[in-house]
């Protein structure tokens, strides 16, 4: 049977970009709109799940279609979150173009970061064989918050690099931003949005939370307490003051209860978040997260549609199937698995860019060997061999730490069990998965649905 | 500054234990062409539990054991359950669910014990010893280590090299049809090396306790070295293993002691990487071409 | 029928001198072998004789010890195994070799992939001439499914399909990148005597468009398609010729029996 539909696709040149470009679009569309009615904790979500689902389109490729297994995304991304906070700190011009600097060329730049050190692993990892390259990739994964602990002059050590969110032109939160900026209470209101968004950072972190330490409250406490507080001083508060790590404040977040007794120490800030903001803005600091994450994954998911769905997609499949039959026809082996890094470490490095701005923060601990984990662990869950799965499994990423929350929160568990109850979870999850659907949630809906579509089918000939 | 022979003799006792998780590695390798990436999970587990038997008995040693013989039993339970049911022809599969089993015994573990670090008692006092009138970085418990290292290291060698058992064990590794059609248990011997594995993990996790401290994920980066020892001495060697996992303790303490701390994960991927990209196979085994 | 006189004046591939140990084994002692273009030629012998190792020198999976191959008239040195179907040489694989996770005509266009000219940028951006380019691959892999008879499966993964089509999925890969020389190790293994027949019409209907090289052990099938035929017996050309006079060679004889008193 000829492959009708591809065949008039192919017919008019340009109608796969137009297809793939629309559908990115229409996307986009939806996701911007959703973005503008959800309130500031949802937008935080979504600007999440879009960043997560944008280095999961690169783990689809390695994993996935190219069959390379990786631990060392998580540190790709750090790659493309310390290109775009060192970038967007010290550069004023663009190199040689000696065009002014905006955010984008950051993100161009993290792009490139991305690429160069994809070919890098990809070259040595090429010449590998599965447990060799996982566990090069886990060295990679352990080495490079190391590496960036070396250098705390240029990258901030452990406390970081911490960012400043480049908001568009003429935006409300502009004023905010500039360094001597008028500190009114609206400001002071965005601020605490801000400060939520750094402290309530990578709920999925791999890290089990430690003890009691819950700095919180101290943090929210000592923000509120200054009076006449510039957004640096504040950043700097939650980076350093209180002794409050990135780590500590994942944990502080973990420990909490959903109904915290955070709604006492500030009750206007937890009783309902979206009030505060939505009077002080109709557009903070979340939303504008939110928004940059799903432009970024929706042109990485378009060019993820085109190279899965198309030549490049087969490519990675045969190499990972049998490399020996791939040379000859044609296909270069190491070619097709560097080429699978060198997409999937861009990516993670687009995604690791929105990441730091998500944390206002590039800090080793964010990138750690937890995120490449919950990396894998999603694009297992979701499927290893689709797009919709890497969105899938970036959905719950984010979605079931909450959930789990939730429910030992209805349960009453202890906080040491609920804590790590999602990582648990993960777990057994991927074990699950990868004995009884080794192809993920995708893999299984798409295998219901091609039975479905063959019992329904008269029977073909041959 | 201390000097090259002090910091020489301190990297002893790592490599010791480095070492013993590398030999773990090797030993599921040989048996199920798995590299085992919970190893470090099970061994973390495994001393959790050993911690909570001195605790009660208050015997370091009657720890040791229940330490070791939990590591059997775990080692059987991700077997039977985990990675004996994977398709054998999911290759990433097999991968991905170590580490499934990683994350669930590490999170199951903060669970029970929380994630707070732990100290874990020595059987012998951890201060250095004086040689020649001088106080060396070399403590009792280092040297003690690195005996427990030897005897086990011989014992191994002894079990897989000269009994029934080990050559049976070898011959499921290798050539698994051959060995039932010779009326070897392969399913059993492959049991039997998980457990052997599991224990000698177990072993690693209580002497590595008290020098790390005890806590879901500090053992993560022993992960590292001991990969990095094994695939330099090439999976499938015990000997590889041991002389690697030394020499990279040895090579970290130096590396720590010249400069910081923080380089040795840097050193340590440095090393996997020059080996990998000389010898994409690992260092001491033969490269097999595809027959076409 | 043509008859070749032999040595061949102007083999399009021609394997010269060629020797290859193999951990200690001699496994071709000098070698020579031409094949003419536009003819079917076959590579016989007893097992263990060293004809899948004369394919591995050509596709660069086995460095030759000395001797060297030549193709179209220039000496092939460091070959690499990508590059041979860009330079006109395609092989199959003994079995099928094709790859389980793609179906049949994905297969096929993969054949054609070092006629792609445009790389993962344009890939990547779903430029619309990687549009013509993949469409002018497709037609022409649709006119090799046609001619293999295997048009009606090209949406099924290989696992579904019985193995004699299987071999023809494959040969309609190998087939697709249009080569000057194609190389077929073992096309009749594993197939029936009905697929045989359609298999020997099908390389029968190719002389004199296409050359190909064929490794074999059914006797009948070598016989009844090839124009010229080299004997190997451990590591040496023995004999060569016309089918008839192969036939009739007294050492090919004896090297056969030999086989069969094993």
């Amino acid at each position: 049977m000829r492959d009708r539909w591809t065949d008039f696709t192919l017919r008019a040149p340009g109608s796969r970009f137009a297809g793939h470009a629309l559908l990115a679009f229409v996307i986009w569309i939806l996701l911007a709109r959703l973005n503008m009615i959800i309130d500031a904790q949802m937008s935080y979500y979504l600007a999440l799940a879009a960043m997560y689902a944008t280095a999961m389109f690169g783990m689809t490729i390695l994993v996935g279609l190219s069959g390379q297994v990786s631990l060392g995304n998580g540190a790709l991304m750090a790659v493309g979150g310390y290109v775009f906070a060192l970038t967007s700190m010290h550069w004023k011009t663009v190199p040689i173009l000696g065009l002014p600097w905006n955010a984008v060329w950051s993100m161009v730049f993290a792009g490139l970061g991305g690429i160069i050190i994809g070919l890098i692993i990809g070259a040595l990892g090429a010449r590998l064989r599965g447990p060799y390259l996982a566990g090069l990739t886990l060295g990679v994964a352990v080495g490079i918050p190391s590496i960036i602990n070396r250098y705390p002059s240029l990258l901030g050590g452990e406390q970081g690099l911490k960012l400043i969110v480049p908001y568009p032109e003429g935006g409300y939160p502009e004023q905010v931003l500039s360094e001597d900026a008028q500190f009114d209470d609206s400001a002071l209101d965005e601020f605490l949005v801000d400060e939520s968004a750094v402290v309530q950072a990578p709920l999925e972190e791999a890290a089990p939370a430690e003890g009691d330490l819950l700095t919180l409250e101290d943090a929210q406490q000592g923000v509120a307490q200054e009076d006449l507080l510039t957004l640096e001083d504040a950043q700097q508060g939650v980076a350093q003051e209180d002794l409050l790590t990135l780590e500590d404040a994942q944990q502080g977040v973990q420990d909490m209860p959903t109904d915290a007794p955070i709604s006492e120490a500030t009750p206007e800030l937890a009783t309902d978040p979206s009030d505060a903001f939505t009077t002080a803005s109709d557009f903070v600091l979340q939303q504008w997260q939110a928004s940059v994450a799903i432009a970024v994954a929706c042109i990485v998911g378009f060019l993820a549609l085109n190279l899965v769905r198309g030549r490049q997609g087969r490519v990675w499949q045969a190499v990972r199937d049998d490399p020996v039959a791939a040379a000859v026809i044609g296909i270069s082996p190491s070619g097709g698995k560097i080429s699978a890094f060198v997409v999937s470490s861009m990516f993670a490095a687009l995604s690791g860019a929105v990441f730091a701005q998500i944390l206002t923060l590039a800090a080793p601990s964010a990138f750690g060997l937890g995120l490449s984990l919950s990396l894998l662990v999603g694009v297992v869950l979701g499927g290893r061999l689709s797009l919709i799965g890497a969105v899938i499994g970036a959905l719950l990423i984010v979605w079931l730490p909450e959930w789990v929350d939730s429910l030992s929160a209805e349960l009453g568990m202890p906080r040491q069990v609920a804590d790590n109850a999602p990582n648990l979870l993960y777990g057994l999850l991927v074990v699950a998965v990868v004995l009884v659907a080794p192809r993920g949630i995708m893999g299984g809906v798409s295998g219901l649905m091609s039975k479905m579509r063959r019992s329904s089918a008269p029977p073909s000939s041959g | 500054m201390g000097s090259f022979l002090d910091y020489f003799l301190g990297g002893i006792a790592n490599g010791a234990v480095i070492a013993l998780m590398a030999l773990a590695l090797v030993l599921v390798w040989r048996s199920t062409r798995v590299v085992n990436f919970a190893q470090v999970g099970q061994a973390m587990f495994t001393s959790f539990i050993a911690l909570t038997a001195v605790n009660i008995t208050g015997s370091w040693l009657i720890g040791l054991i229940v330490g070791i013989i939990a590591g059997g039993i775990l080692g059987f339970i991700v077997h039977v359950l985990v990675m004996r049911p994977v398709r054998r022809a999911d290759a990433s599969g097999a991968i991905i669910a170590t580490f499934g089993v990683l994350i669930a015994l590490q999170s199951l573990a903060a669970m029970i014990w929380t994630a707070e670090p732990r100290a874990y008692p020595t059987p012998i006092e951890y201060a250095g010893l004086t040689i020649f009138g001088r106080v060396v970085p070399l403590t009792g418990y280092d040297v003690f280590v690195f005996i427990v290292m030897i005897v086990l290291v011989l014992f191994l060698t002894i079990l897989l090299t000269k009994t029934k058992l080990g050559l049976s064990m070898r011959a499921s590794a290798f050539n698994p049809e051959v060995a039932r059609l010779s009326g070897v248990r392969v399913s059993r011997m492959l049991a039997i090396g998980w457990i052997i594995a599991g224990m000698v993990g177990a072993v690693a996790g209580v002497l590595i306790a008290p020098i790390s401290s005890l806590s879901p994920n500090t053992f993560d980066i022993f992960l590292v070295f001991a990969f990095t020892a094994a695939v330099i001495g090439g999976l499938d060697s015990l000997v590889g293993a041991v002389a690697f996992g030394i020499g990279t303790g040895l090579i970290l303490s130096l590396v720590t002691g010249y400069s910081d701390a923080s380089n040795a994960p840097i050193v340590a991927l440095i090393l996997l990487a020059l080996n990998l990209w000389f010898k994409p196979d690992g260092a001491f085994s033969h490269h097999k071409a595809r027959s076409v | 029928m043509v008859k070749y006189v032999l040595p061949l004046t102007h083999p399009l591939l021609h394997v010269v001198d060629v020797s290859v140990t193999l951990s200690g084994l001699k496994i071709l002692d000098n070698v020579s072998i031409g094949i003419p273009e536009g003819a079917v030629t076959g590579l016989i012998g007893p097992n263990g004789a060293g004809k899948t190792t004369v394919f591995n020198v050509i596709s660069g999976f086995v460095q030759a010890d000395s001797g060297q191959v030549r193709f179209d008239g220039t000496r092939l040195k460091h070959i690499k195994t990508h590059h041979l179907t860009s330079m006109g040489i395609s092989r199959t694989l003994q079995g099928v070799g094709l790859f389980p996770s793609l179906t049949a005509l994905d297969n096929v266009l993969l054949g054609g992939s070092a006629q792609v000219k445009s790389g993962i940028v344009a890939d990547s951006l779903a430029m619309p001439w990687t549009d013509v380019e993949q469409r002018r691959l497709r037609e022409r892999a649709y006119a090799v499914m046609e001619e293999m008879s295997i048009l009606d499966v090209a949406d099924r993964f290989p696992s579904e399909l019985p193995y004699p089509v299987q071999k023809r999925v494959a040969m309609a890969r190998a087939l697709v990148s249009d080569p000057k020389v194609l190389l077929l190790d073992e096309p009749a293994g594993g197939i029936g005597a009905g697929d045989m027949a359609d298999l020997a019409r099908i390389i029968k209907s190719w002389v004199p468009n296409r050359t190909v090289l064929l490794v074999e052990h059914h006797m009948e099938l070598v016989m009844d398609v090839c124009d010229l035929i080299w004997v190997l017996d451990a590591g040496t050309v023995i004999a060569s010729g016309s089918p008839e006079q192969v036939r009739t060679d007294p050492a090919v004889l004896a090297a056969y029996l030999g086989e069969e008193e094993d």
